[in-house]
């Protein structure tokens, strides 16, 4: 199909929209040999935390990154892998992702459904995968859609394609919840006649269901008072998943993630955090952030945005390429991301354009599809860098990543690699077609 | 909108267009020179410290800087350090047709009532005022096609505009310029359950129902011809002697033939049957490429392909057609069966095959990113000059304006970029573009915004 503006109309409704599944054949997990230690050397590393080393080395042991520098000794035991002085990145984190769903990215049912659990609906046979990992992506954030405005747990994943499921999964990443706002919700239920059509009514019920929420907790700490007081007779209340996970939400056990463009919408989301005593870990697309950069970042809220996505709705009508620097400049925390199946196996690039519009540093571009989208999932100590003790997610790239002409040459996923340009076929060492 | 900008800056800032405007009026009765560049020529090489003369709104001089005459009363801008390129030219976009892509009232991408509807001209609703424009050309793409949607298959004719003028009328260059004729699948109207379907809804229908209307446009021509012959024999004959077996019967007497009743659709289709206008041939998979091309045959259209994103298996066959193609664009996603680079890689495959390509971004608010394109496809394979003339010469020739435009060569119009650097490379900051010798305000929508926010 051509990518004619109809189209891309579509995609603009990306978050409610219904992401396309590329079906991969039936693959069984071919699981990788156990880790050997691998020395990459020869590297321009493009550390992202503590700037670039030429003819730099990084040594991994056990997945892990063990050693980075210009002088690294590693065992005669070790693999080594001459980068031949192409770059090396820590590996591409995609903050905003409806991948490998097939058409289950929102339950839009109901505009309150935070028990829905994204992993349950994660298609780890999808291609759209293989095709991020091909870019260079190595981690996402699989999110709910936007037609509700409190949609679902996220999944976190590994771009290991061709592993088994379980194999996909970050391990301990913090549960993320979708919230959302504005046009979607209001369009999606104000088209069944429904609340929300306005957004007075979004807030309404959002704010409804945090009530709701406080009600259920309240009730259940006081059997829990009951029982630990020694009263045999307590009747426990009945759970409620809805109720349950909406109270998490204030327990602050979940990093709050919310789709929202409207300057306006993102101070009443920060209001009503603070009436309710949760805290918000980003705001998604947040195409207008520059206009509240010093609120956002007063009150800790990062972004994850686009970087000159634009026109496609009313609400992103005020959106400036710009922006995501002029954020950054006033302190907030902000990440690229795709949004989409395209823009995933390209996230090099667009960082990139932060480089022109407004003036990023090399290292500030690369951070926002790096560690800055790392610390919006909530694994900033794990991966988005190359510094020792983080997870051996790393790009050999041919040509410079920041730029038009970086494709990757190599993608190595807990130090494995899952992607190898110069193979033939798919070019993925662990995976073949129809196993 | 919410431009809430403080009364004093906004006159400010009004003061200052009035300035700038007062500014181009003035530099466009002298000419302007360009000195110091690296002239990415496009047509004849690289000129390192060249020199570019323009002088009402043409190029008349293009040169080494030792070679180049600069006339006595020039405005000079140095521009060394800067690469000057000749203005982009995207290949297909919807630029004009859209403001708000979400908000239908906004839109004029394609009329979906019917699929034959040749008789729609993009120029009835080209919106020469769209903010969508001063965006795109800031990023120094200066002239585009714009064409319908594409969930027709004939949803009517492109026009190729200047993305800067006075009004629609200026900006129009070439009206009708061609006429897509999509075949991709997305044309049928197969949405819903079987008893809401129309027809076509099937391939089978869409190639029906397209010779169909070939046919009744050459028999609508055939009516005409008729019509034409029978009075030019009427206009000869009308003041003849009657023959004497006729003397009596007055009412026989000649009467003029009546003319057939005009159609516009088939009308409209009449140019391309006749191979006087390209048509522009979209498919994306071989299947489909080998059915419209088989239509083009039959009725002897004059073509150039689009898209033929995923016809990998037949690229020798889309070289032997000899035609141009509208690439991509090259950021489709590959089919589950295909590797990952299947689409970037067909800019190259198609070159190395001889084939001449031009670049599309297929959108309106994106159609700035253009160049980008081209420079990700170097990235798999495509020589980078190969990569520049696809969105410069390459499309002034399929669009027939190479006499004016796409090139850095004497006694063309001055759509001239300035830029920073690599004019491929989205890190590249585009300085200055003119557009028939005008230096155009860098300004946008969108840097008036920024501006606002950010204190300047």
């Amino acid at each position: 199909m051509a990518m004619s503006a109809i189209a891309v109309a579509t995609l603009a409704m990306i978050t409610i929209a219904v992401v396309a599944a590329a079906q991969a054949a039936p693959a069984a997990a071919n699981e990788p040999a156990a880790h050997n230690e691998v020395l990459i050397k020869n590297a321009m590393v493009m550390t992202a935390t503590h700037g670039n080393i030429a003819n730099g080395s990084v040594y991994i042991k056990d997945g892990k990154i063990a050693a980075v520098g210009k002088d690294v000794s590693a065992p005669a035991s070790a693999t080594v892998i001459d980068a031949g002085g192409k770059y090396l990145t820590p590996g591409i984190i995609d903050s905003h992702s409806h991948i490998a769903l097939d058409s289950d990215v929102n339950e839009a049912t109901n505009p309150i459904t935070p028990h829905m659990m994204m992993i349950d609906a994660f298609d780890y046979q999808d291609k759209e995968i293989y095709h991020g990992l091909a870019g260079g992506v190595t981690t996402s954030l699989l999110l709910h859609g936007s037609a509700n405005m409190i949609g679902g747990q996220a999944v976190v994943i590994k771009h290991k394609y061709g592993a088994n499921r379980d194999a996909m999964l970050f391990p301990g990443a913090p549960r993320s919840i979708k919230f959302a706002s504005g046009e979607n919700p209001k369009r999606v239920y104000g088209g069944k006649d429904q609340l929300p059509s306005t957004r007075m009514g979004n807030f309404e019920v959002q704010r409804e269901a945090l009530v709701q929420a406080q009600d259920y907790m309240r009730e259940w700490d006081a059997y829990d008072a009951k029982v630990k007081s020694g009263d045999k007779d307590a009747t426990a209340p009945k759970h409620d998943l809805k109720l349950e996970a909406l109270a998490d939400v204030l327990r602050g056990k979940l990093l709050v993630q919310i789709h929202c463009y409207r300057s306006d919408e993102m101070l009443t989301e920060i209001a009503m955090a603070k009436e309710f005593g949760y805290k918000l870990r980003a705001f998604h697309h947040a195409l207008e952030a520059y206009k509240v950069a010093d609120q956002l970042a007063a009150a800790g809220v990062g972004i994850a945005t686009f970087s000159d996505w634009w026109g496609y709705k009313q609400e992103a009508w005020d959106a400036i390429p710009w922006n995501a620097v002029l954020a950054m400049r006033k302190g907030v925390h902000v990440a690229i991301k795709s949004d989409s199946e395209d823009f995933a196996r390209r996230l090099n690039q667009e960082a990139a354009k932060t480089m022109r519009y407004g003036g990023a540093t090399e290292e500030e571009a690369l951070k926002m599809i790096t560690l800055n989208a790392a610390w919006i999932i909530g694994v900033e100590d794990r991966v988005g860098s190359i510094d020792v003790g983080k997870d051996a997610d790393l790009v050999i790239w041919d040509g410079y990543p920041l730029s038009s002409y970086g494709v990757p040459n190599r993608v190595f996923i807990d130090g494995d690699v899952y992607f190898d340009r110069s193979l033939p076929g798919f070019g993925m060492p662990h995976y073949k077609e129809g196993m | 909108m919410r431009e809430t900008c403080a009364v004093g800056r906004c006159a400010v800032r009004l003061v200052s267009v009035a300035l700038l405007l007062c500014v181009v009026a003035v530099a466009q009765q002298k000419p302007v020179v360009l000195r110091g560049g690296k002239l990415l020529t496009v047509s004849h090489g690289t000129i390192e410290n060249g020199v570019l003369v323009i002088e009402n709104g043409k190029i008349v001089a293009v040169g080494a800087a030792s070679s180049v005459h600069i006339p006595k009363d020039a405005r000079v801008i140095d521009v060394s350090g800067m690469t000057v390129y000749p203005g982009l030219i995207d290949s297909e976009t919807q630029l004009g047709l859209t403001e708000i892509s979400g908000e239908e009232m906004t839109n004029d991408f394609i009329e979906p009532s019917e699929e034959i509807m040749p008789h729609m001209h993009v120029y009835d609703a080209f919106h020469a005022e769209s903010e969508v424009i001063p965006v795109t050309r800031y990023n120094g793409i200066t002239n585009a096609i714009v064409a319908p949607g594409s969930r027709d298959t004939l949803p009517g004719q492109d026009s190729f505009v200047q993305l800067a003028g006075k009004s629609a009328e200026e900006m129009l260059l070439v009206r009708d310029v061609a006429m897509p004729l999509n075949f991709s699948g997305e044309q049928r109207r197969n949405q819903g359950p079987f008893d809401r379907r129309k027809f076509p809804s099937t391939r089978m229908g869409l190639a029906a129902q397209l010779r169909q209307a070939f046919l009744d446009a050459q028999d609508y021509a055939q009516h005409w011809a008729d019509y034409d012959r029978k009075k030019a024999d009427y206009e000869k004959t009308k003041n003849d002697a009657p023959k004497p077996e006729d003397k009596n019967k007055e009412k026989d007497k000649k009467q003029p033939p009546s003319p057939p009743k005009r159609d516009l659709k088939l009308e409209a289709l009449l140019p391309y049957l006749q191979g006087k206008k390209l048509v522009v041939l979209a498919a994306d998979e071989s299947n489909d490429l080998q059915t419209a091309v088989g239509l083009a045959h039959e009725f002897n259209l004059k073509f150039v392909l689009n898209h033929v994103s995923h016809a990998q298996s037949v690229l020798d066959y889309v070289a032997s057609l000899k035609v141009p193609v509208i690439v991509g664009p090259i950021y489709e996603d590959p089919k589950p069966y295909e590797r990952f680079d299947a689409v970037y890689s067909l800019p190259a495959e198609l070159t190395k095959r001889g084939v001449k390509i031009a670049f599309a971004s297929f959108d309106a608010h994106n159609s700035r990113n253009l160049p980008y394109q081209a420079g990700f496809a170097t990235a798999f394979g495509l020589p980078y000059d190969d990569a520049l003339k696809a969105i410069t010469l390459n499309a002034a020739e399929i669009w027939g304006v190479a006499d004016k435009l796409g090139s850095l060569d004497v006694g063309k119009t001055a759509n001239v970029v300035v830029a920073n650097g690599d004019p491929l490379d989205m890190k590249t900051d585009v300085k200055q573009v003119f557009i028939a010798g005008q230096e155009i305000p860098m300004t946008s929508r969108q840097t008036r915004l920024r501006d606002q926010y950010s204190g300047q």
